[in-house]
């Protein structure tokens, strides 16, 4: 007799948005945009293989590039078994303000589901805002999706002004600072697991440090959950 | 880079002075990497090497003693030689203190418990309680040792759907006192005590980690998971810790029906529910609502182990191939069992059953007894008896005595007959087997 399947379906899962936010001005032209391309494109299967690991998130994947303007390259959330990195191009300004406009747009619900893991973005940059980025940044934050979005930069090199990218990520400890490519490749690498960690953490070790750690062994790691923005106040729930 | 600490070929040297080969990486933890090895007699194994800021020598002490015991039974992947990176020095520019530890490596068929959850992984129920079964005796098998392990969770546990097998790995935690330990335990898993910060891992945190690991296998949902967590928009830290910390409250809690699980949201806590024996039920009820507060009053591992070798040996096969579970307090209570197959929900015929103490079996052809079922052991390897058809007349079935003593078979009008090692009893309603301890009945 053959046996008749276990009934029900899949754990129950919540979609996590990810969102590869990428400066691609003319500074960005060359070494950078080129490194950044095969970066990102390198952590997809990995980032497959843990979202495949994981039972608790549907991982959906977009990218938004900024210049002159901005623009969704991918234009929908787009599940990570389907996601395929296209090739950015620098050229022109550095319009971040367009950016967060459009990320605003996309964070509101609708089109954001009322129930979902925190999406999770990650700015890359190597310069100064062009446009009037304070107004878009303040009208994302005051968004429940955008405050509660884990939010991470990468500065690229020592023109990236760190400073708007902490006000982007409302954390000094989050503005991670490529000095050099190989520093990059690692942060995007780490980067493109918090979605694991935003949304299945791993087993908590009683000697964390919140900080990021540089051993040459050690993958890059920052503990989100010490991060003091990321905090555990019951009044944060939403 | 820390990829590629090793690399294919190198040869490392134990503590024991066994040659380990590197023949790949395997992958990539939190705590450090793991590399298939090959010793010097072609056998292959794990090795798990710490990442630098793992390697402390807290950690040191933990995986030396645990290499000292040995493993407590063959369910575990357990520590068994150290590699020390000082030892290595002339091949590898390690830094002082660098180590890790060799193990069995994992066989390829077994499968993660993520693969169950995600349903890649299908096993039947009888295996699927079996597998529940085994890997509650392993954890008992660390406490009993002293040990707690501290991060029951889906992702240090492997089990093989065709037998319900399983292998427990990732026991480099496991400590004897909370001081000693280094986890607090997996978000989601953590005793509620944990997560509100006012105690660390313990062998009784693992208890209550131990029925959401049940719990999640069996009903492929969360206990705390029901309204509660769907009025939550946004599941982050703060959320997690209100769910499973700060108010946690049981779905089925008969006392508190504010977080019921949500059609739509959580049917398979609402499918399976209802599907499993009474007794399952009640010991998930007292795990998330007694077991929430009160850490000393927790469903320990032989009330598990009771429940689930009742459920393994309980399987009632329908016409339609489900595999349905008798319930014997419903049967006592004068209900009748059907088929949870919804295409089907045919009236199942009640089974002949064999019980002993708190030990049940159901009879059918093939169905064998186990030392478990008449010893109470919880052996369920040791086969002591095996249900067969009378060779003259079909329609008459009997227990084989499998077993080296003899038992009495006590009809019920009080005759006594002796059943040899190689005879057969009867399977008669109202007949009893005594077995010297103990005394077991047809019902």
């Amino acid at each position: 007799m053959a046996g008749l399947k276990r009934p029900g379906g899949e754990l129950s899962s919540r979609p996590l948005h990810f969102i590869w936010m990428v400066d691609c001005s003319g500074s960005m032209f060359g070494e950078k945009i080129g490194t950044v391309n095969h970066a990102i494109q390198d952590t997809i299967p990995e980032m497959l293989d843990a979202a495949n690991n994981n039972p608790y998130a549907q991982l959906l994947v977009r990218t938004l590039r900024f210049s002159d303007g901005a623009s969704w390259v991918t234009t929908t959330p787009t599940k990570i078994e389907e996601f395929a990195w296209s090739d950015l191009e620098a050229d022109g300004v550095t319009n971040l303000g367009a950016a967060l406009n459009l990320l605003s747009a996309q964070l509101t619900i609708p089109p954001m589901s009322d129930r979902a893991l925190p999406p999770v973005i990650v700015l890359l940059s190597d310069g100064q805002p062009t446009d009037d980025y304070k107004t878009e940044l303040s009208k994302l934050l005051s968004l429940p999706w955008g405050k509660k979005a884990v939010r991470i930069a990468i500065a690229i090199g020592g023109d990236a002004d760190k400073e708007v990218l902490a006000e982007f990520t409302g954390n000094k400890e989050l503005v991670l600072e490529a000095k050099n490519r190989e520093m990059l490749v690692k942060m995007i690498k780490w980067a493109s697991t918090a979605a694991s960690m935003v949304s299945s953490p791993a087993s908590q070790s009683v000697d964390r440090e919140s900080t990021a750690v540089t051993d040459s062994d050690t993958p890059l790691m920052v503990d989100l959950d010490t991060l003091p923005s990321l905090g555990a106040d019951d009044a944060d729930v939403w | 880079m820390f990829d590629s600490i090793f690399t294919e070929g190198d040869a490392l040297v134990s503590d024991m002075g066994n040659r380990y080969e590197i023949i790949r990486k395997l992958g990539e933890g939190g705590q450090g990497t793991v590399y298939e090895v090959e010793d010097s007699n072609g056998e292959k194994h794990a090795l798990k090497w710490y990442f630098k800021k793992f390697a402390t020598d807290k950690q040191k002490n933990i995986v030396e003693n645990l290499v000292r015991l040995g493993a407590p039974n063959s369910t575990f992947l357990w520590p068994e030689d150290i590699i020390y990176g000082e030892d290595n020095d002339s091949v590898f520019r390690f830094s002082v203190g660098a180590f890790g530890y060799v193990m069995p490596l994992r066989p390829p068929n077994y499968r993660g418990i993520i693969d169950l959850m995600k349903r890649r992984a299908e096993p039947s129920f009888k295996n699927l309680c079996k597998a529940a079964f085994s890997l509650t005796k392993g954890y008992e098998r660390l406490h009993e040792m002293g040990l707690a392990y501290g991060d029951i969770s889906f992702g240090n546990l492997f089990f093989d759907p065709n037998s319900g097998e399983v292998l427990i790995c990732d026991n480099d935690n496991a400590s004897y006192s909370n001081e000693e330990m280094s986890v607090y335990g997996t978000p989601r898993f953590m005793a509620p005590e944990i997560v509100i910060g006012k105690a660390r891992a313990s062998r009784n945190t693992d208890l209550f980690s131990l029925s959401v690991l049940l719990f999640n296998i069996f009903m492929l949902s969360h206990p705390l998971e029901g309204e509660q967590e769907v009025k939550i928009k946004c599941m982050d830290i703060p959320a997690m810790n209100r769910i499973y910390g700060h108010n946690p409250v049981f779905i089925f809690d008969p006392k508190n029906s504010t977080n019921r699980p949500v059609t739509g949201v959580h049917d398979n806590a609402l499918i399976y529910w209802e599907l499993y024996p009474a007794r399952l039920r009640e010991l998930f009820t007292k795990a998330f609502t007694i077991g929430l507060k009160e850490p000393q009053r927790r469903v320990t591992e032989k009330e598990w182990k009771t429940a689930l070798a009742n459920m393994a040996f309980g399987i009632t096969p329908c016409s339609c191939g489900a595999e349905n579970f008798y319930d014997m307090q419903a049967v006592q209570s004068g209900k009748v069992l059907t088929c949870w197959n919804s295409q089907c929900r045919k009236q199942l015929t009640t089974p002949s059953v064999f019980t002993c103490g708190k030990n049940q079996a159901v009879l059918q052809k093939g169905a064998i007894l186990y030392s478990h079922h008449i010893n109470n052991d919880y052996d369920i390897d040791t086969v002591v008896g095996t249900v067969v058809q009378n060779p003259n007349n079909p329609n008459l079935w009997g227990i084989r005595n499998d077993s080296k003593t003899n038992w009495t078979y006590i009809k019920a009008d009080g005759t006594q007959i002796p059943v040899a090692p190689g005879k057969s009893a009867m399977i008669v309603k109202g007949a009893k087997l005594n077995f010297g301890l103990d005394i077991g009945t047809f019902i």
